[in-house]
């Protein structure tokens, strides 16, 4: 009997010692091996998304030409051709401190819409986690290719403590998703444009 | 006298006469023709004779005829058009009353410039074409002066072609939050400014996918191979990759499947064998879906593989069924048939269900004997209690 059963063990365990490659292999799509670019612009991508929906929550019909920011990054001057010759280095380094001026910008639009118990402030702590996470892959990026990351970060422009009427949050709010979602459009042109150019960084 | 007139000095003097009388003979001519003057269509229109202040009534004609649009003539000899109509228009000469030309205009008439209507086509992210229609006819040739920005930006010119009524801007500054056109409209009756607000990327429509083409696959009756090259307007570079939709129907079916591809091919495995289907393919920016589908590339036909190589003229009318049929939007990265692989996932199936059942069954047997030989201790237990209780102490 003992032998019996120990017979049923070692079938049992052979079995799933034979499944292992099943498991392994039966994946129906061969897996790409994701880079850390590619996380990067999978990353710009989601906040693209996520911007668009807050977007659609505004009750703005019209869209508004844009005066309360005057901090945020200059996107009024990038044209195609900018996207087909990208440095490496600059451009991850230009990156980065667009990322922190909007993660501040983002942290102000939250303190301010709490103080109004606006209903996208869920949201908007999700985006800054998100804008976090992307500076963070930004940031191992930058040190695998050998970027220095600004060590004194510019000072944060001063945005007023507080607004004093639900609307002027409303418009802020539309005014700075709408600045970042071309952002995010840039930016992710931007990573998958310059993939190539880390590849060949990392194999010199 | 013939050496005389031969002579250089008697030359150079004929010449600069002639040259200094030429462009006074051209004067008169232009005066006489070319002193043209605007008047609004339905309003009254005064034609003066000239400045010269004629004593003798002045006698007007329209196109060398003494017959006129309602009018009257004032006493300084001006003529006054009344509500005046495209009749009125032409070619008008005043002389005195020895028929001695005095002044000559050609009036023009029509509408000063109102607001114009202005549309905006982006093919892709270097380039802005914007054209525009007058809502009201002038009438009256006109000039038009575009300019183009960004927020925050300087005017810069968009590029007019006055003939077609369109102007372009070359390497606008995409990524700005709003865009200005404005145009400036100016005939001989005045001016007028039109402004217009967009978003590029709003507008941003890719033309249609080319060289598209589709064909059977040979030993697949239910198989059409599509492939497409991107729009020659659309830059091929990473920064800028479009998504296609490609759309097939049996012919006659009321229903269209679609498939998304961000592949320049795509295998149709889903076709509906021994049937004629009209494929298209359209594109769209990939990174941003608030852009716009480019319009559906030509309808083409295509018959899937049949034994039969030749199709039965018969079958081309009409699809037979009214159901409609199942649409897939599934993602579909450049397919490639493999039917080989396909017999080998079913045969790693079925042997991957053999290896799931054999381990249920030995783990429910390896259960079943733990349990009997438990039992059997159990009892043996018990019955050595029993045999224990039962001898005398």
């Amino acid at each position: 009997m003992k032998l019996l059963l120990d017979s049923s063990s070692s079938l049992l365990f052979s079995l799933l010692l034979a499944q292992l490659p099943v498991f392994t292999s039966g994946s129906p799509v061969p897996q790409r091996r994701t880079t850390e670019m590619d996380k990067l612009s999978n990353q710009t991508k989601n906040l693209l998304k996520l911007t668009q929906e807050l977007l659609k929550d505004h009750a703005f019909e019209a869209d508004v030409e844009p005066h309360r920011f005057r901090s945020l990054p200059e996107m009024s001057n990038r044209s195609a051709n900018d996207l087909n010759n990208l440095e490496l280095k600059p451009t991850l380094s230009q990156l980065h401190s667009d990322l922190k001026l909007y993660e501040h910008h983002f942290e102000w639009l939250n303190r301010v819409s709490k103080k109004h118990h606006h209903p996208a402030v869920p949201k908007l702590v999700e985006m800054i986690r998100e804008i976090k996470s992307l500076i963070s892959l930004l940031h191992r990026q930058m040190k695998f290719v050998k970027v220095e990351t600004p060590r004194l970060t510019p000072v944060a422009p001063s945005l007023p403590p507080h607004l004093p009427y639900h609307f002027d949050v409303l418009q802020s709010s539309h005014e700075l998703l709408q600045h970042f979602k071309l952002f995010c459009d840039w930016a992710y042109r931007a990573f998958i444009s310059l993939k190539p150019k880390v590849t060949a960084t990392a194999v010199q | 006298m013939p050496g005389l007139l031969s002579s250089p000095v008697c030359l150079t003097v004929v010449w600069f006469l002639s040259w200094s009388l030429r462009p006074s003979c051209a004067q008169i001519w232009t005066n006489e023709v070319s002193d043209v003057q605007f008047g609004r269509l339905g309003s009254n229109v005064t034609l003066t004779c000239g400045k010269s202040n004629i004593r003798t009534p002045a006698v007007w004609h329209l196109n060398r005829s003494s017959a006129l649009p309602w009018h009257k003539v004032r006493s300084d000899g001006a003529l006054v058009l009344l509500q005046v109509n495209h009749s009125a228009q032409g070619n008008y000469s005043c002389s005195d009353s020895q028929g001695l030309l005095l002044h000559s205009i050609n009036l023009r008439l029509g509408h000063p410039p109102g607001l114009l209507s202005i549309s905006c086509q982006v093919p892709n992210h270097a380039h802005v074409r914007c054209s525009w229609v007058e809502p009201v006819k002038t009438f009256l040739p006109a000039k038009y002066n575009a300019s183009f920005r960004g927020t925050g930006q300087e005017w810069t010119p968009c590029v007019v072609n006055v003939a077609r009524k369109h102007c372009d801007v070359d390497h606008p500054a995409f990524w700005s939050s709003m865009h200005t056109l404005r145009i400036t409209e100016t005939n001989g009756l005045g001016s007028e400014t039109t402004f217009i607000q967009f978003q590029l990327h709003k507008l941003l429509k890719p033309d249609p996918p080319q060289s598209v083409s589709v064909m059977g696959i040979e030993g697949y009756p239910m198989r059409l191979n599509v492939s497409w090259d991107y729009p020659s307007s659309w830059p091929r570079l990473p920064a800028f990759p479009l998504i296609f939709q490609i759309r097939y129907q049996p012919l006659g079916s009321a229903y269209w499947s679609e498939i998304n591809s961000e592949g320049t091919t795509v295998i149709i495995c889903d076709a509906l064998a021994g049937h004629l289907h009209q494929v298209q393919v359209r594109a769209r920016d990939e990174v941003n879906p608030e852009t716009q589908w480019s319009e559906w590339s030509p309808v083409l036909p295509v018959w899937p593989w049949s034994v039969s190589t030749t199709p039965d003229p018969e079958e081309e009318d009409f699809f037979p069924f009214s159901t409609k049929p199942e649409t897939s939007t599934a993602e579909s990265h450049n397919v490639v048939p493999e039917d080989g692989g396909n017999l080998g996932l079913v045969i790693l199936l079925v042997l991957f269900s053999v290896v799931i059942l054999t381990t249920v069954f030995s783990f429910i047997f390896a259960v079943w004997v733990r349990q009997k030989r438990r039992n059997h201790v159990t009892k043996q237990e018990l019955t050595s209690m029993v045999k224990m209780k039962s001898m005398p102490i």
